[in-house]
């Protein structure tokens, strides 16, 4: 059996794996990059988040960096800001929010203001006049000065002193003469005891024009601020507002926009982006705050050490909800939304290199993200559609599929089986253990079919093979419509009976199907009560649900009622349940990306130290496999353990075998045996190596049976070893063995893809 | 002169083990999903069998692979 490669690096097929507009849609549910509720709130888009990060880091240059984003007049911001943000903070749900502005007071106190680069900036071309005093036009002039616009102003105040006095009392003698500091270190000139009645004539001559409410009214007694774009439009003038410190600075922060637009001859209406404060979606866990209460603030606010250790309250709010539930995301460290964008490009590739092909193959496409993301991102879907897409564009490389598709044939051909019970014609049931279950717990197989066949009435048929989860996985969509026609068809020829699936994964795939029944068997046990025989297990373990029963309650209710009837005492374990993450088998990880389906077994065993129980085969060999006592619940049921994990020759060998014992022991068949001429041998390095690089024992014989047909070898007098080989579909097999007198030993196996042939000139 | 993108010499410790002569450094070509790659590599003068070593099939040879199925 072979299949197909694909035909060359060189096929220009393209097919849209996703509408633009899904994409959106999809993409909009990951809030990831949403912004916090603070800095959402702010409307002058101060990121409180980073400034509490960097304060909470004892970092009061950056801190102060941070703010000075905002204005240069931080001690006047952080004395008459109405702060928001305060009351949006997460903590203030759970008890006291952050103090966000008694933090900013303190970083405009205590902040060390960055030293002036001696960057030499040039100042723009068009120039602008500001006619009045108080809080708008103080913000103002720091917009504009930071814009680097030849900026005059003209006042009625004789000095800077009592320009800056204007409208700032709230502010204490130190503060101002601070800020009058800043003011005078700005590079604008001052016009004072200006006649602001003659605004009309000084502004000649001036690009644009600003100017106060007052002194705006004073010069047009009824203008009146549009306050979307702070302008008294009739005269073309920039015009600001009334109200508080936030109203001025955010009207500041407007104005400088239209004086932008005003400088270009552009429509002040246009291109203005999101302004003021925004919505946001996201979603953060408050689960593990918990400092609840602020730390105290003195009569002068907070002194240093007060202000990190409250800016050390903050939870940083952030979505990560999937992350810390997935290992695949955490290894590529990537967020749905960016990670789909990715995917959705690679696809778009035709010619090139796709980068992205490793994180579409790596996903176990689990659907653990559907649960643990607040909006039901399902990243597994993503990936799954991603798989198909490339399938149909012939961009599916076959390499990292290659083994579990071959494996799913032999499931489905040489160790296939479908019988109805001995006795009957049809059958009122048919168990599907699944294969993974014949490959690592062949006995659990048999004692189970043979238990229902003892407790059932109405006939009980066998049916050994493939569900199809794997080519289903792989995105190979015809193979997978030709399983299910398969699977259909053989279930016609038995009466068309009910499932009794021993695997949630098949369980949950063979439920697809058009018109089948399908239960559980741990249902079917719960009812029936256990078996003769069952083992007991009186120890706590940590119960594993299987991604297959992801939304299956009835599962996972069945499953944990037959545990406590086996005596097992179950501790509570993160992620339980609907959220339970993958083993690193499930979407064909373990074949495709060893690495990351690894990290996902680890993480798994992670959250226990007691031994695990699950009720997939594959779940049970991974946690088998990296090294925790791990049972199958199927094995406590019927007490047959199944020992240690089988290597990959051993599971074909354990689906052969249990299919050649079923039909001697209960249909009296006997099956034939392949019977060779000579005998192999393997070392140990041999079987470690072939297990590890995913070749198979009956691959080594098929190249030891062409070497007798061929006589085709190499000698190494170096090693002392012959070296054969054959090309068996896709793959190039080579064997380094030795002779003996009735066979071979083999001491080495290695393969490669790629064909060599000879070449001529 | 055509570019070769690896060159193995038998050095003398090989041989075929079907014609009973030592392999020598021969004119090869590693082929894969449509791209050719000339090599040159152990064969046998006699009947053609070429012989791609493990640390190649491991190494090099595994790396292309890998780099083309992406492509
Ligand atoms: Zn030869």
């Amino acid at each position: 059996m072979i299949i197909e490669e694909r035909s060359s690096t060189h096929v220009y097929k393209q097919k849209r794996m996703l509408s633009k507009e899904a994409l959106a849609a999809v993409e909009s549910l990951c809030v990831h990059e949403q912004p916090a509720y603070c800095v959402a709130a702010c409307p002058l888009k101060l990121d409180a988040k980073a400034l509490m990060a960097a304060v909470a880091r004892g970092d009061w240059a950056g801190a102060r960096g941070i703010y000075e984003k905002v204005t240069p007049f931080t001690r006047l911001l952080s004395a008459g800001c109405e702060a928001p943000c305060e009351s949006k903070c997460r903590l203030s749900s759970l008890g006291d929010g952050i103090e966000i502005r008694e933090i900013e007071r303190a970083v405009a106190r205590f902040g060390e203001k960055a030293a002036a680069k001696g960057l030499l900036r040039f100042k723009k071309k068009k120039t602008v006049a500001l006619f009045g005093s108080g809080l708008f036009s103080i913000f103002l002039i720091g917009e504009l000065a930071r814009k680097a616009y030849p900026l005059t102003v003209f006042c009625a105040e004789p000095d800077l002193k009592s320009f800056m006095a204007r409208e700032t009392g709230f502010m204490d003698g130190e503060a101002l003469a601070a800020e009058t500091e800043t003011m005078a270190a700005l590079d604008v000139d001052f016009r004072f005891s200006t006649n602001l009645a003659r605004m009309d004539s000084l502004r000649a001559g001036f690009d644009v024009c600003c100017a106060s409410a007052g002194a705006a009214r004073q010069a047009w007694p009824g203008a009146r601020s549009d306050e979307r774009i702070m302008m008294f439009r009739e005269e073309n003038l920039v015009m600001g507002c009334e109200g508080g410190v936030t109203a001025a600075a955010f009207g500041a922060k407007k104005a400088a926009l239209t004086v932008d637009r005003l400088a270009q001859n552009l429509d002040p209406c246009n291109s203005r982006g999101e302004e003021g404060p925004c919505s946001t979606k996201l979603y953060t866990s408050t689960e593990g705050a918990e400092r609840l209460r602020k730390v105290a603030a003195g009569p002068e606010g907070y002194d240093k050490t007060g202000a990190e250790s409250e800016a050390g309250r903050c939870i940083q709010c952030r979505c990560e909800e999937c992350i810390k539930g997935c290992a695949y995301l955490r290894h590529y460290h990537k967020f749905p939304r960016i990670l789909t964008r990715e995917i959705y490009n690679n696809v778009s590739i035709i010619m090139g290199d796709h980068m992205m092909n490793k994180p579409i193959n790596a996903c176990s496409l689990c659907g653990q993200c559907s649960v643990t993301c607040p909006n039901g991102y399902d990243m597994g879907e993503i990936c799954h559609i991603a798989r198909q897409n490339m399938v149909a564009t012939d961009k599916m490389p076959l390499a990292p599929h290659e083994f579990a598709l071959m494996d799913m044939l032999f499931s489905n051909g040489e160790a296939f089986l479908c019988l109805p019970q001995p006795g009957y014609e049809k059958c009122r049931y048919v168990f599907f253990p699944g294969c993974q279950a014949s490959a690592v717990a062949p006995e659990t197989v048999k004692a189970a079919y043979k238990d229902l066949c003892s407790r059932l009435s109405g006939g009980v048929a066998l049916m050994l093979g493939c569900c199809g989860a794997i080519c289903d996985w792989a995105g190979r969509y015809e193979m997978y419509g030709e399983t299910v026609e398969f699977i259909d068809e053989k279930l016609r020829t038995l009466g068309s009976p009910e499932i009794i699936a021993g695997c949630p994964s098949c369980k949950k795939e063979l439920s697809a199907h058009e018109g089948l029944r399908v239960r559980g068997i741990w249902e079917l046990l719960c009812e029936l009560g256990l078996p003769e025989g069952a083992g007991r297990f009186e120890r706590p373990a940590a119960l594993h649900d299987s991604c297959g029963a992801r939304g299956d309650a009835e599962t996972q209710r069945a499953v944990r009622r037959l545990a406590e009837m086996l005596g097992c005492r179950l501790v509570d374990t993160d992620y339980s349940g609907d959220r339970s993450p993958c083993c690193g088998y499930g979407g064909l990880t373990a074949y495709a990306n060893p690495q990351v389906a690894r990290e996902m077994t680890q993480s798994c065993l992670q959250r226990s130290g007691e031994p695990y129980i699950s009720y997939c085969m594959a779940c049970r060999d991974r946690f088998a496999r990296e090294g925790r006592e791990s049972r199958h619940i199927l094995e406590l049921v019927y007490g047959t353990a199944a020992g240690a994990p089988p290597d990959i020759s051993r599971k074909r060998y354990n689906r052969l075998n249990l299919k050649r014992e079923l039909l001697k022991e209960l249909w009296g068949q006997e099956s034939e045996k392949v019977e060779r001429e000579y005998k192999l041998e393997f070392t140990d390095e041999a079987l470690e190596m072939m297990d590890r690089r995913m070749i198979l024992e009956s691959d080594v014989y098929a190249v030891m049976d062409g070497l007798r047909e061929t006589g085709e070898a190499v000698y190494d007098s170096e090693t002392d070893y012959l070296i054969a080989r054959r090309r068996l579909g896709n793959v190039t097999f080579w064997v380094k063995y030795r002779e003996k007198e009735d066979g071979y030993v083999v001491h080495r196996a290695y393969s490669h893809r790629m064909n060599v042939v000879q070449r001529q000139g | 002169m055509e570019k070769n993108y690896y060159t193995i010499d038998p050095l003398g410790k090989l041989s075929c083990a079907k014609c009973r002569v030592p392999l020598v450094k021969g004119k090869a070509k590693f082929m894969y999903l449509d791209n050719g790659f000339p090599v040159e590599l152990p064969v046998c003068p006699v009947c053609g069998f070429v012989y791609v070593p493990e640390e190649l099939a491991l190494g090099k040879v595994l790396a292309v692979e890998k780099a083309l199925e992406d492509k």
